[in-house]
């Protein structure tokens, strides 16, 4: 088995000693102008075209590949700050590396400067509709006046209410939702310098049985971290028990802010 | 600095992973690089792993709001 292609975690702009010091076992530094790029070199008996995407069909195998991936990066963010590369990125030689790290080196600088001094952070959040359903009441006026109405009607006149209430309740929740979504979306972008909003994604991804209402990553300075943290304590808190609840990890890798432009 | 409720490794899906692995970072072309027909069929790896049926095509549709995505950096 040889170990004939490189394979490309990130790259960084500190000096190149450093960056050797931080990537330790197993890892190579290719510097590369200004930039040093953190590698591995990998067999094509995994990392070949044909040999990758047979793997990565195998979910054990992608599982233990993508942990890893994002854990080298993770260990060079600790020290300094890199531009992480997609899983799988794949070069047959040093020159060609080389030759693509060159041909974008303007926007590499760029993004460089955009995310120095920031981190990733991704908050989401959900909602308990069945909690919210049962204590729609408190939420929302148009309910609870609705409410009114079936207790002061008659048999016949409550049972059409009531069909009423049950399709004003899912509205409402859509509503409270968007609404709560966007307010604690709006608290955290104040504390950010740039925001990516990702899919929501369905219950059986998330394995939750709330819904989710907000997906998005924030790009953080380090000096508005405390204050962003104090935001995710406080949210959190302010909703202990209650219908509408947040999670936030990080720092991630700038994953969700890197943009690179093609040269001219 | 007050860490209480943030997660710092634990408990991160590989959801969580592959969508930041796959989708976002530095996405031009390596000598080999892993396609988007590739990635669908990585989505369907995850679908088999989780046994869900419908939200393949939530997540297909989810894609190709990607490009959007990119923009918002710079």
């Amino acid at each position: 088995m040889r170990n004939n292609l490189i394979y490309v975690y990130c790259l960084s702009n500190c000096d190149p000693s450093i960056a050797q010091n931080i990537a330790d076992e197993g890892l190579q530094c290719i510097v590369s102008g200004n930039f040093t790029i953190i590698t591995k070199c990998v067999s094509d008996c995994e990392f070949s075209e044909e040999n990758l995407k047979r793997n990565i069909s195998d979910i054990q195998w992608l599982e233990t590949h993508a942990r890893e991936h994002i854990e080298i990066i993770n260990r060079i963010m600790k020290r300094t700050t890199v531009i992480p590369f997609k899983f799988g990125t794949i070069f047959e030689t040093e020159e060609s590396l080389k030759k693509f790290i060159a041909d974008y080196s303007q926007s590499l600088t760029e993004n460089f400067e955009h995310i120095a001094g920031k981190e990733e952070w991704a908050v989401k959040m959900y909602c308990d509709r069945k909690k919210l359903s049962d204590q729609i009441d408190e939420y929302s006026e148009e309910t609870a006046s609705l409410e009114k109405q079936i207790m002061a009607s008659s048999p016949g006149k409550a049972f059409l209410l009531k069909r009423k209430k049950t399709e004003l309740i899912e509205n409402e929740m859509d509503r409270l939702c968007k609404y709560f979504g966007q307010k604690y979306y709006d608290e955290f972008k104040k504390l950010s310098d740039s925001v990516s909003l990702n899919n929501l994604l369905p219950n059986k991804f998330t394995g939750k049985v709330e819904t989710m209402i907000l997906n998005a990553a924030f790009l953080v300075h380090k000096k508005n971290l405390s204050d962003f943290n104090k935001t995710v304590n406080q949210l959190s808190k302010e909703n202990e028990n209650s219908r509408f609840f947040i999670e936030a990890t990080g720092p991630w890798p700038p994953f969700s802010f890197i943009s690179i432009k093609e040269k001219q | 600095m007050d860490h209480n409720v943030i997660d710092q490794s634990k408990d991160i899906t590989i959801l969580e992973v592959l969508d930041r692995v796959l989708n976002k970072g530095v996405i031009l072309t390596g000598d080999i690089v892993i396609s988007v027909a590739d990635i669908d069929l990585i989505y369907l790896g995850v679908k088999l792993m989780l046994s869900s049926v419908e939200t393949m095509e939530q997540l297909k549709a989810g894609n190709s709001g990607q490009e959007q995505r990119f923009k918002i950096a710079k």
